[in-house]
């Protein structure tokens, strides 16, 4: 139960006026020059990123049982990154900025469609600071330098994967399955003490960069620093996740403005703002990479599952002894493509038929082509890749078309067409994992953990029963929920285990009253014929300062998702048809070593409220009750009877002197008001006869000038 | 002033007896055209140069779409008026258009046709969800950020702006609600406009309000430059303008749908006044009275053009050289020489326009005498006789006038 958090800067609100009077164009969100403490990244090289196999100082010793799991850990974690960067690095060439679009469709079991947009831009590594980008957005190179980032991933999502229908054991999966809302990550190049502040500041640049709130993040409350459940790191890793944040347009039309086309021309303008928006999960998602020797490599990648927008509205309900739905781009998006981006190294669409339709097409005897049995692309693909996961088995089928054929006046649209209904599953993850909420009342309540086995590791392992299954659990609870970590109770298949048979390895950071999150890292040892597990937490609620309190606080207060990993099980694939080089990133990805994840839904704690005019209605009655209280008192005290009399007695006398006085003067007004409108009416009588006098004498004057 | 005495001035040594005036004609003109200088200088320096807006939706909830919605039309209006987004803060409390219950996800609608879709490709959100609250908008107004916050979220006006405030919610007497949860009091929106002017954070402001009871929110407001509109009186509700049943709720409140049915008809390059515009609400369309505080604002609002807040469009100033504004201070530096005989033009052109003044000037006090005369007559007690003679003088000249017309 070490805490291991470096010591925290705090930045000064700065009230200097002159801050806001200078203005200047500038790219949006741009990192601001006024910083509460400069890195200097002009002055400074950029610092050189050790190689990730020289990079493992020892990190703080384990208990030694643990120690054989964790350096197995660290050395899969070894695997992974080298493999990443050499793969990585093969595709950029030297001294280029390259940008490539692809775009992945599939079919899903539960009669929706899977769109998959993949972006990649890539920097080499510069060595002044002042570059000249042709394609890579300079925003990020800048962002890069600034924090010295090494790594960083920022994803915005709405809805949640469908673990059970849409797979979980497929790199789609894996590594773009995001929890609702926002999460970020990033691991700094930095020495430890200064993580934090940095931290803070790179929030609030993503939040004017991408018109979200992650400047949320900021909060020591709201983030945390994760040892090894999430990440393998040395306490230069940041995790945080705000998992309320809407997800609208606003995020994707910068995310659009870092593409060189954004969504004028190439596949990028597929990305019909309402289609998109109208589907059941939408995760969109930044990952950068940058080192010395690799240069910057930013993916971006837009994952969607869209209901095809089918003629009849029948077949949407009933998934047996039916077609599934026929779909095309134009159906799923409103739109063609035409051309590509013309910038782009490659731009490519693929259309991925899962192990299960393969397996099915095979039986039957006609190959895999794009026109069988079961069904039929409306267009030739212009190659055929075959896939294979870990254990060279066959695994999905792409069919691959490349864009730059098509054009403005020959527009792209990609469909299928179904022969015969066909009833089919993804590959699942080895458990199903979900959390949820026990206990009633504003008090105490507890989190549970569930697991569910699929019987996956039958397939894998074969029928063996002595075998063991790992699974890691990451989850940080904000503090108001007061877990008590010590009421960690663990039961399979229904019989209470004790903690010390199923957990091989805890890391515990208690929360700190309005400072610190909890950060529970656990890795579980599960045996193979299990087929159920639940793991529970006590906790208690806690109270919040009256504004502390979110507007909207009766609606609950959402607990991130917790992620659950299975570092045995990876979802790698390998495309052995085709050389190393595939000129494709999207397929790169699938290449990398990721180890199988699930995250579980978020959590909605309700809490206690209090009655949110009580200080209005407190105020008001103690103004009340002091002003009564001191106005009497006042009164008692200052009052004197006798000289309130005198005053009496002057202002009667006063009164009779008036009176008399305008009675006075009554009496004298009557007399020239009335002569002086006698005057005034005569004077106006003589002023009339004249006037009328020396009228008619004009008139007659001309009426007989006028006759003669 | 002390560039005059340095320089040796236009006479040589020789001359000594003529020395001390022709020290002090430089002194002189160089100290008439440094303060000439400066008040040019001035001038330019308030000159009406840049347009912000600052674009607030208060309110929180499902229910309160329109408020949103009429955010999000003066936000579009503006833009396509010509103020570029990053001179545009735009406020809003919640997520309409992606929120579950909007049967149009990523569109925003303020009109039950749905012809136009607010919420299009290009909608920059500075500051959204639980980030609007009145903290942030007094920040946002005066300028006083944390270091880290990014340049997107500030306002970065200077004493040549022009502001357009615009703010929508449910309010009260001397209250705007934010986020149903806290108020934003007039005593703080005044105070946060005199610090504004206080650190010439603009030229002039133009607040638009939309709430219920608009009007009291600008009664503690003192700073000059500053022009109000609100929906609606003291005492007055300001109400929706249709209910769209696909959405189901109300889309638009009523003062902003007849302001954005006189923006319709005009773009970029119209001149129609702000006068117009505030005859154009017709208080039995509102269903209330729009109310204006002009006193805090000089020019005539028949002179300003609606674009000089709602949209950028600018004076263009036409100049023989560049930024001869600013150099004008170092002139004083330059030889002499020159700068004499221009000097003693201006001043003989001086003279002359003092002159014809002084004539002018002279001929108006004359008539004015005669007036006088004539009031003094009139204000004594023999008026019968003026009039009697004034009559007699009339038919005269009316006799005079038709014997000469024959």
């Amino acid at each position: 139960m070490e805490r291991s958090r470096p010591p925290k800067r705090h930045l000064t609100v700065s009230d200097d006026p002159k801050i806001g009077s200078r203005s200047s164009p500038r790219p949006r969100g741009a990192p601001t020059d006024n910083f509460g403490q400069s890195h200097g990244a002009g002055h400074l090289p950029f610092r050189r990123l050790p190689s990730p196999a020289l990079m493992a100082p020892p990190p703080p010793p384990p208990p030694p049982g643990v120690r054989i799991v964790f350096l197995s850990l660290l050395l899969l974690f070894l695997l992974t990154s080298t493999a990443a960067d050499s793969g990585a690095a093969s595709a950029v060439a030297p001294g280029q900025e390259e940008f490539t679009e692809e775009l992945l469709l599939r079919p899903l079991p539960d009669r929706k469609a899977l769109a998959h947009f993949h972006f990649r831009s890539s920097a080499p590594p510069a060595d002044s600071v002042g570059r000249h980008h042709h394609l890579f957005p300079k925003a990020i190179s800048q962002l890069v330098k600034k924090y010295h980032i090494s790594e960083l991933e920022l994803s915005f999502t709405q809805g949640r994967w469908n673990y059970e229908q849409w797979g979980g054991f497929d790199p789609m999966s894996t590594s773009n399955a995001k929890p609702p809302g926002v999460e970020l990550w990033a691991v700094f190049d930095l020495p430890l003490p200064e993580i934090d502040a940095t931290w803070k500041n790179l929030t609030h640049t993503l939040s004017g960069m991408f018109c979200a709130s992650i400047n949320f993040l900021e909060s020591s409350t709201a983030f945390s620093a994760p040892r090894w459940g999430f990440k393998l790191s040395e306490g230069n890793l940041r995790y945080g996740a705000l998992p309320r944040e809407a997800v609208c347009t606003e995020n994707l039309t910068p995310w659009l403005k870092l593409l060189p086309c954004r969504d004028k021309a190439g596949i990028a303008s597929l990305m019909y703002r309402p289609s998109i928006y109208k589907g059941y999960y939408h995760s969109q998602k930044l990952k950068l990479r940058s080192s010395q020797s690799l240069g910057i490599i930013l993916d971006q990648t837009l994952t969607v599952v869209l209901q095809p927008n089918t003629v009849s509205g029948k077949q949407l309900h009933s998934t047996h002894g039916q077609l599934q739905p026929n779909w095309s781009m134009r159906h799923l998006f409103n739109r063609k493509l035409s051309g590509k981006c013309l910038v782009s190294k490659s731009s490519k669409i693929f259309i991925e038929v899962d192990k299960g339709i393969a397996d099915k097409v095979n039986k039957t005897g006609s190959g895999l082509s794009w026109n069988n049995e079961f069904f039929e692309l409306s267009n030739n693909p212009d190659r055929l890749i075959k896939g294979l996961n870990k254990l060279e088995v066959q695994s999905a089928s792409l069919y691959e078309y490349d864009v730059s054929k098509y054009s403005e006046e020959q527009p792209f649209d990609v469909g299928i067409t179904w022969k015969l209904p066909l009833i089919w599953s993804c590959a699942p993850s080895p458990f199903h994992a979900s959390r949820f909420l026990m206990g009633s009342g504003n008090e105490r309540g507890s989190i549970a953990l569930s697991f569910m086995s699929t019987n996956l590791h039958k397939q894998i392992f074969g029928s063996t029963n002595d075998c063991s299954i790992k699974a890691v659990i990451f989850q940080v609870v904000p503090w108001y929920v007061k877990v008590y970590y010590h009421s960690l109770e663990i039961f399979i298949d229904g019989n209470r285990k004790t903690v010390s048979e199923v957990v091989d390895k805890i890391h515990v950071t208690p929360s700190e009253d309005k400072l610190l999150p909890g950060t529970l890292e656990m890795l579980l040892k599960f045996p193979c014929n299990m087929q159920s597990a639940t793991l529970t937490l006590d906790f208690d609620k806690g109270f919040l300062h009256i504004d502390e309190y979110p507007p909207d606080a009766n609606q609950g207060f959402d607990i991130p998702s917790a992620l659950v990993s299975f570092p045995e099980f990876n979802s790698a694939r390998s495309y052995p048809e085709i050389d190393a080089l595939l000129g494709s990133p999207l397929l790169e990805n699938f290449q990398e070593d990721s180890i199988v994840k699930s995250y579980t839904e978020a959590l909605l704690v309700p809490l206690t409220t209090p009655d949110f005019s009580m200080p209005y209605n407190v105020i008001t009655f103690t103004c009340t009750v002091l002003a009564l209280y001191f106005g009497s008192l006042l009164n008692a005290l200052r009052r004197r009877i006798s000289e309130e009399e005198r005053e009496l007695k002057k202002t009667a006398t006063r009164h009779g002197l008036i009176r008399l006085w305008l009675a006075k003067l009554r009496g004298q007004k009557v007399d020239p008001m009335e002569s002086g409108s006698a005057s005034e009416s005569a004077g106006s009588k003589k002023l009339l006869f004249k006037v009328v006098f020396v009228a008619v004498a004009a008139v007659l004057f001309h009426y007989f000038s006028n006759n003669s | 002033m002390a560039s005059g005495g340095r320089s040796p001035g236009p006479s040589g040594p020789p001359r000594a007896l003529n020395i001390l005036p022709a020290l002090l004609l430089p002194v002189l003109l160089a100290s008439f055209f440094f303060l000439s200088a400066a008040a040019a200088a001035e001038t330019t320096a308030t000159m009406h140069n840049n347009n912000w807006a600052v674009l607030v939706c208060t309110s929180r909830f499902w229910f309160n779409y329109r408020h949103m919605a009429n955010t999000l039309s003066l936000y579009r209006t503006v833009k396509r008026l010509g103020i570029p987004d990053e001179r545009i803060i735009l406020m809003l409390a919640d997520d309409m258009a992606c929120n579950p219950r909007n049967s149009y996800p990523a569109q925003v609608f303020n009109n039950e046709n749905h012809q136009l879709n607010l919420y299009g490709d290009n909608v920059e959100v500075d500051y959204r969800g639980y980030e609007v609250t009145v903290e942030n908008f007094l920040r946002v107004l005066v300028g006083r950020h944390e270091s880290a916050v990014p340049r997107s979220k500030r306002l970065l006006s200077d004493e040549g702006s022009h502001i357009l405030l615009y703010m929508t919610g449910h309010g009260g007497d001397e209250f705007l609600k934010f986020q149903d949860s806290e108020e934003l009091q007039s005593h703080d929106l005044a105070d946060a406009v005199k610090q504004m002017k206080e650190k010439h954070r603009f030229k002039e402001l133009l607040i638009m309000v939309d709430t219920c009871q608009a009007a009291t929110l600008f009664s503690q407001l003192q700073s000059p430059g500053v022009l109000a509109i609100g929906s609606s009186m003291k005492g007055e509700n300001s109400y929706s303008h249709h209910l769209d049943s696909d959405i189901g709720v109300s889309v638009v409140d009523r003062f902003t749908y007849y302001t954005l049915a006189f923006f319709e008809k005009l773009n970029m390059y119209s001149n129609a006044s702000l006068n117009s515009l505030f005859n154009s609400y017709n208080p039995s369309m509102l269903l209330s009275t729009a109310y204006y505080r002009k006193n805090l604002y000089e020019r005539p609002l028949n002179e300003v053009p609606v674009t000089n807040f709602f949209g950028s469009v600018m004076k263009t100033l036409h100049t023989d050289s560049a930024y001869t504004g600013f150099l004008a201070a170092h002139d004083i530096e330059t030889p002499m020489s020159i700068r004499d005989n221009l000097h003693d033009h201006s001043m003989l052109k001086n003279g002359a326009t003092t002159g014809r003044s002084d004539v002018e000037k002279e001929a108006q006090l004359t008539a004015h005498g005669w007036t006088e005369v004539l009031l003094e007559q009139l204000d004594r007690k023999n008026t019968d006789v003026v009039v009697v003679y004034g009559l007699a003088a009339m038919g005269i000249l009316l006799a005079l006038s038709t014997w000469l017309s024959m």
